[in-house]
């Protein structure tokens, strides 16, 4: 082989090698994440994990259940959605149906600052005014509840739903909305009966990612939905304090010894975590591309 | 078939067969193409004629799911042994493309971008670009201003860079893949000029879907269609009495 | 029949409209109240000078410092990884196995909460790899939070290279790197820039992976190696505004931390947006 071929082999062994740095990471990821987490069951049983409903890191006899935080991760997920998705497609349809061009193109750019804004800054805005707003107009004991954090969470996936969404609206060809104006629909009933429904499957990726970035939200939660490790009922859940899986990790982390079974259970949350968030992904991927097929 | 060219023969193909995926796409292609001459592919859209062309340089190893099968040599060497450098082939076989493609860069810097490469020292360039500029029947038109963006050239004088660019790494053989059908006509003739002078220092081949240029400008032709060579011919006897019926169809169709 | 049509098309426009004036107005709101409480709390000396008497006075330099040195601890390690393996994705990889695990692990990584990032920094690079609670630490954690979207953005900036040019580079007898180095890349380095840039943004507003893997709650100095422990904007932001030692006094600094922070995530995505645009008219002519 001449010193050319060599070199370029050589140079395309090194671009491989960066390229598989993505999925040795993954790898590794799985393998340190499962292994932390898979030693709280030496010293505590699978079965207690998943089905009790306390969460007592610290008492004695000690209870790490699953339950209260994954239902709380659920519940204040929920409320994101319900919150995010009418209200992200709503823009989505205005921005690409019927906002003049210059007014679009004005809206896109301010939709994505809320992207821009590190979760930090909205666990802050949430603690300073969301949180006494819910308190005093609902008449509730605290304002650091699971709506507070669903309200924060679902300005936090507008972005991802606004702009997915208009992406998968402008992609609707002309002749599907021409074909049902020239029939004497209105504008309205063309959106709603043609253009929506032929970017649906686009939307439905859309509203999975979103419900992906709020489950896994962490700072946000953690400063305003109050923290209390207990099962949230529905929809009066909504209206108390409630605890997430993520919030749990990040404000017990700093506390635990290292090697202990509060230790190790932190990461069999981190994993249940991983595993519910890899399954979200998995799913949008799969509507993102049956629908690319689909146009 | 013509015998025994008066200049020698440039390129033997011999039994080339071309797959993409399942598509048998060309079928027992032999063909000799004559050296310091022009020879010219015509047919209709889609009959392997470009195809075809990408075999003389193996372009097409880019695409993935080709497979080609038979021989090619040019000048003696076969260029689909394995012991065949690509990149050395493909310096000795130029191509300019359908579309002008100069490089976001300065004139200048188009056409020294291949000599560069190929380790000639800077000193050297002024020359180079010059030579082939001028050969490239460019020089005149951009000589006071080889330092603005090539992009800036009309379409015709970008073709004409393409040509000069693909002359300075100094080829032997130059294929033309249809390098007129974005032009207009004005354009087209100073191409068609640059190609009838360049036949005397090298071997051309192009591929054309206007037949009217390869009576003009070839000496020889070959006629493709749906994946094979029907006929090859000198051009007068193709255009004149052609010995197939599809070569026949094809020229008065095209020129009544 | 018609009329009701247009009234509930009215209806329904009305309604549009009010959904995407709450967006803006989320939008309006959230930055007016940083920027009308943080900005008078802003001067030369909260940016430059040490946080004072248990952090209920002074300034945040410090947190300033680490936030940047994470910046460029993780981008040193994320640039040129998430370069080469776009470069590998877009002009190497052939479809197949590797290549789909390829992909799938960027999908997936993208889609991993940051909380997870840092408990996997916590189990390999504080602890198994033994580098402890660290400016290290937390750059590497951070830099594979940010590789899947510098991998992406280079992936489009390689993409919109035309195909022509790579052609015309490899029909002159030029290989294929040179012909990526010298044709392809020169055209493609403004689109990485600005996905490098945007993620900058994310580096800077990141919580919970530093927070496990070496955000340090107060800090009397500056880091002296990557092997100290730093203190960062957001989770400085965090602290004094959940377990400060006076919450309700520090507010001004609260909300000046958060405006530095929104300053810095903003000024970077609107530098990146105006290299974008900047580039995208170039193409144009």
């Amino acid at each position: 082989m001449s010193n050319r071929k060599i070199k370029e082999k050589g140079i395309e062994s090194l671009l491989f090698a960066s390229g598989a740095v993505t999925v040795v990471a993954l790898l590794l990821l799985c393998i340190f994440l499962f292994r932390d987490g898979y030693l709280l069951f030496d010293n505590y049983p699978v079965s207690s994990f998943l089905t009790d409903t306390k969460w007592y890191p610290t008492a004695d006899p000690e209870h790490f259940g699953l339950l209260p935080l994954f239902l709380g991760s659920v519940i204040v997920t929920i409320g994101a959605v319900l919150f995010s998705v009418p209200l992200g497609i709503a823009t989505a349809i205005y921005i690409s149906e019927l906002a003049n061009p210059k007014i679009a193109n004005i809206l896109k750019p301010v939709t994505e600052i809320l992207a821009g804004i590190p979760s930090v800054v909205y666990g802050f805005f949430g603690l300073v005014v969301l949180v006494p707003f819910v308190q005093n107009t609902l008449k509730l004991p605290t304002g650091q509840t699971a709506l507070t954090g669903s309200i924060m969470l679902g300005i936090m996936a507008l972005p991802t739903i606004i702009s997915m969404s208009e992406d998968a609206i402008s992609s609707v060809p002309r002749a599907l909305k021409e074909g049902s104006l020239a029939l004497g629909s209105t504008k309205w009933q063309t959106i709603y009966k043609v253009t929506a429904p032929a970017a649906l499957s686009g939307i439905s990726a859309a509203v999975m990612l979103g419900i992906g970035r709020a489950i896994g939200e962490t700072m946000t939660v953690m400063m305003v939905t109050g923290n209390s490790a207990v099962i949230p009922g529905f929809p009066s859940g909504l209206f108390a304090p409630v605890r997430t899986m993520t919030a749990t990790i990040a404000l017990e982390m700093g506390e635990v010894p290292q090697g202990s079974d509060h230790f190790h259970a932190l990461f069999a949350i981190g994993s249940v975590l991983f595993i519910t968030t890899f399954i979200i992904n998995i799913v949008a991927n799969y509507i993102k591309r049956r629908y690319r097929f689909n146009l | 078939m013509p015998e025994a060219y008066e200049n020698g023969t440039e390129i033997e193909v011999k039994d080339l067969n071309l797959w993409y995926g399942d598509n048998h796409a060309l079928h027992d292609i032999s063909i000799d193409i004559p050296k310091n001459s022009v020879t010219a592919f015509i047919g209709p859209s889609g009959c392997g004629k470009s195809t075809f062309l990408r075999c003389l340089n193996r372009m097409n190893d880019l695409i993935p799911s080709c497979r080609i099968e038979g021989r090619v040599n040019i000048n003696g060497e076969d260029i689909y042994s394995k012991e065949t450098d690509v990149v050395d082939l493909r310096k000795r076989v130029g191509m300019v493309f359908q579309k002008p493609n100069p490089f976001p860069m300065s004139i200048f810097d188009n056409i020294s971008y291949g000599p560069r490469i190929h380790g000639m020292s800077k000193k050297e360039m002024p020359a180079i670009v010059e030579n082939a500029l001028k050969s490239g029947a460019l020089w005149k038109e951009v000589s006071d201003r080889l330092n603005v963006s090539a992009l800036d050239l009309s379409g015709g004088q970008q073709q004409r860079l393409c040509i000069a660019r693909t002359l300075a790494v100094k080829p032997e053989v130059i294929l033309f893949d249809e390098p007129c059908s974005a032009l207009d006509p004005i354009s087209t003739s100073k191409i068609e000029d640059v190609i009838l002078e360049l036949k005397k220092k090298y071997t051309i081949v192009i591929v054309t879907h206007n037949m009217q240029q390869a009576a003009r400008i070839s000496d020889h032709t070959a006629f493709f269609l749906m994946g094979d060579l029907v006929e090859f011919d000198k051009t007068a006897q193709i255009f004149e009495s052609p010995q197939e019926k599809a070569t026949e169809d094809y020229i008065t169709g095209r020129f009544g | 029949m018609f009329s009701n049509a247009k009234i509930n098309e009215k209806i329904a426009f009305a309604l549009l409209k009010i959904a995407t004036g709450m967006v803006v107005a989320f939008v309006l709101v959230i930055l007016y109240y940083i920027v009308s409480n943080g900005y008078s709390a802003i001067n030369l000396e909260f940016i430059t000078s040490m946080p004072r008497n248990r952090m209920t006075e002074g300034g945040i330099f410090p947190a300033i410092m680490g936030t940047m040195y994470l910046i460029v601890g993780s981008m040193a390690i994320a640039m040129p990884l998430g370069i080469l393996s776009a470069i590998y994705l877009t002009e190497y990889a052939k479809p197949g196995k590797t290549t789909w695990a390829i992909e799938m692990a960027i999908s997936n990584l993208a889609g991993t909460p940051s909380v997870v990032f840092g408990l996997f920094g916590l189990a390999m690079f504080v602890k198994y790899l033994n580098i402890g609670a660290s400016i290290l630490s937390a750059s590497l954690t951070l830099a594979l939070l940010i590789l899947p979207v510098i991998i992406r953005a280079s992936q489009e900036a390689l993409l919109t290279v035309p195909k022509d040019y790579r052609d015309a580079s490899l029909a002159l007898g030029v290989t294929k790197w040179e012909t990526i180095r010298r044709v392809v890349l020169p055209s493609a380095i403004p689109g990485m820039i600005t996905g490098a840039i945007l993620s900058i943004g994310r580096v800077a507003g990141e919580t919970a992976p530093i927070l496990l893997t070496g955000a340090a709650y107060f800090l009397p100095r500056l880091p002296d190696s990557v092997y100290s422990q730093f203190m960062a904007l957001p989770y400085h932001l965090y602290v004094l505004a959940t377990s400060g030692t006076n919450i309700a006094q520090t507010r001004p600094l609260q909300y000046g931390t958060a405006l530095i922070l929104l300053l810095i995530v903003l000024c970077v995505n609107l530098v990146a947006v105006t290299i974008r645009s900047h580039y995208k008219n170039k193409i144009k002519r």
